[in-house]
């Protein structure tokens, strides 16, 4: 399988030039083309416009007009052990060829497999394992969607709240190292969500809701960050979380339904001077606001990459 | 089986096995210890995941169960029919046939039909688009009726009940008929048909004229123009015509094809 190439201008070595989006959600169809706000592209989740025709995808079509689209899955399931949907992976491919996205990504995760003798899809992200195995079948999975696409995937790490155990035949890899070696085997770019990390970080320290581990976290993220080769980055994300407790336990949920915390934003500081201004995308999914809050949290992003811009002329 | 695909089917069992304890006991063996809290909310998503689709495919149905029993009822089909897609919206197609099976609902029995027609719904929203070709109609003045076929709307679909579903659809969608009305109807035994179809990008319903439910399902069958009203003598064409076109239920004619039925 030829192992694809990735685009320089979507990785760390483009232009110092600030490439924002945000995600474009039902609710600010109308707005945002009305408004016609300054984004550098849109980012929408590719199975909302699965569709053979309809509304939806008339939204997109005159979307796509004014901006580049990013198209973000959210359900190929690239970590499943029963294998690609072949329907899934087709309807992808004719939103590809319709739309001409200036991105295609997904996660690292799995969400398709059998149950009670069905093959059945969670709807959801799932983690995977960071196994040998689990390796494989990522990369197998990404080549055969690139051969499809015929254009590099990114794929996204993912916010998990079980930990696999490595089995005792198997050797541990810690997420960056497997994450470094899909993209070394496939040629695919890495979508580095900077929530994600700090989420993950959060729920494995003892009192995730505290803001005692937040100092831990952010030292485990930045050397998450800091693990990652700055030429296989191809977007960023960020996103709000939120913190539950309940009489089930205490956990941080990566709901994208608030605004980046200062945390995450610190974080983000941290990437873009290791990455640079790759291209960034503010999500909100949950309890989404009007859409000049998310315009404002686009262009907080906008001026951190601005502030790189700035420093790295002077 | 390799371990990947075992550890993926017992986190299925765990989402998806309802109740599901004995598949919980095999994530734990699997996981690091904060994996209990984890799955909760894996299990709390996908049943938040469940109610949202059926909310967003059979409003109508949401409003006459109420928000406590759709969540129920969400968790249930969830459990029992799990997605089979990465599609979200594709889930939910089973609903019609669960409500007509439901012990809890048969003091609702028209429910089932509700449904059917929202799914109806729901589908002829994403159907392909279709342009009218109104030129194209000028065929019906020219050449034979048995040679020719009617192109339909997107997303056309006759919905059959023996329940007055297009007058509860809509009270609910247009606030016409009165809900008074709507149960007078249901006292009375009123059965409606009706016909689902997309004008431009947005989905439409109504009741059906006496004789076009059959006229629809013959031309959706791909019987030409004449044979079809052959069959629907109850039809009065004239009156229907007109309306059809403007409506855009009706969008052009088109020679058949030899071997067409």
């Amino acid at each position: 399988m030829p192992r694809f190439e990735r685009d320089a201008a979507h990785s760390g070595s483009g232009a110092l030039t600030p490439n924002i989006g945000i995600g474009w959600r039902h609710p600010h169809y109308a707005a945002l083309l009305e408004q016609q706000p300054a984004l550098d592209f849109l980012e929408v989740h590719s199975e909302n416009f699965f569709a053979s025709g309809g509304a939806a995808l008339a939204v997109l079509e005159r979307g796509r007009a004014h901006y580049p689209i990013s198209l973000h899955g959210v359900a190929l399931s690239l970590g499943s052990a029963a294998g690609l949907d072949l329907w899934h992976l087709d309807q992808l491919a004719a939103l590809v060829e319709r739309i001409d996205p200036v991105r295609v990504s997904d996660h690292a995760c799995f969400a398709r497999g059998v149950h009670q003798g069905k093959l059945v899809h969670a709807s959801d992200l799932l983690p995977i394992p960071f196994t040998n195995e689990a390796l494989n079948v990522m990369c197998q999975h990404v080549d055969q969607v690139q051969e499809r696409l015929k254009r590099p995937l990114m794929v996204e790490n993912l916010s998990a709240y079980i930990a696999w155990k490595t089995p005792p035949d198997e050797a541990a890899w810690q997420e960056v190292e497997f994450l470094m070696a899909l993209t070394r085997r496939t040629g695919c770019s890495l979508l580095v969500d900077v929530n994600n990390i700090y989420v993950n970080a959060l729920n494995a320290s003892p009192s995730p809701t505290t803001d005692a581990q937040t100092e831990d976290a952010e030292a485990a993220c930045r050397a998450w960050l800091d693990a990652i080769d700055p030429q296989c980055v191809g977007e960023m994300h960020l996103a709000g979380h939120c913190r539950v407790s309940d009489a089930h336990g205490d956990i941080v949920i990566d709901d994208h339904g608030s605004q980046v915390c200062e945390a995450v934003w610190r974080l983000y500081g941290h990437a873009v001077q290791r990455f640079g201004p790759v291209p960034t995308l503010v999500e909100w999914d949950t309890d989404i606001p009007a859409l000049d809050v998310l315009l404002g949290e686009a262009n907080r992003a906008r001026e951190a990459l601005a502030t790189l811009r700035t420093e790295a002329m002077a | 089986m390799s371990d990947l695909a075992a550890q993926q089917q017992d986190m299925l069992r765990a989402l998806f096995d309802w109740p599901a304890e004995d598949a919980i006991e095999l994530i734990a063996v699997r996981a690091v210890n904060t994996w209990a809290r984890g799955l909760k909310a894996y299990q709390t998503n996908g049943h938040m995941l469940a109610q949202r689709a059926l909310s967003a495919a059979y409003p109508v149905v949401a409003q006459l169960l109420g928000e406590e029993s759709l969540a129920d009822l969400a968790r249930a089909l969830w459990h029992a029919q799990p997605p089979q897609r990465g599609d979200l919206a594709l889930w939910g197609d089973e609903l019609p046939l669960y409500l007509a099976k439901s012990r809890q609902l048969q003091d609702e029995p028209y429910l089932a039909d509700v449904a059917r027609a929202e799914w109806a719904l729901h589908c002829c929203a994403t159907a392909a688009d279709a342009l009218a070709e109104p030129a194209s109609l000028n065929l019906l003045t020219t050449e034979d009726p048995d040679q020719l076929a009617l192109l339909l709307a997107p997303g056309c679909t006759v919905v059959r009940s023996a329940w007055p579903v297009a007058s509860i659809l809509g009270a609910h969608v247009h606030g016409t008929p009165s809900l008074a009305d709507v149960g007078a109807e249901l006292r009375a035994g009123v059965a409606q048909d009706v016909v689902v179809w997309r004008q431009g990008l947005h989905p439409q319903f109504r009741q059906v004229l006496p004789g076009e439910a059959g006229l629809l399902e013959f031309l959706m069958a791909d019987v030409s123009v004449g044979q079809a009203l052959d069959q629907s003598s109850d039809l009065d064409f004239v009156q229907w015509f007109p309306q059809a076109v403007a409506s855009q239920l009706v969008l052009g004619a088109v020679i058949q094809q030899p071997g067409s039925t």
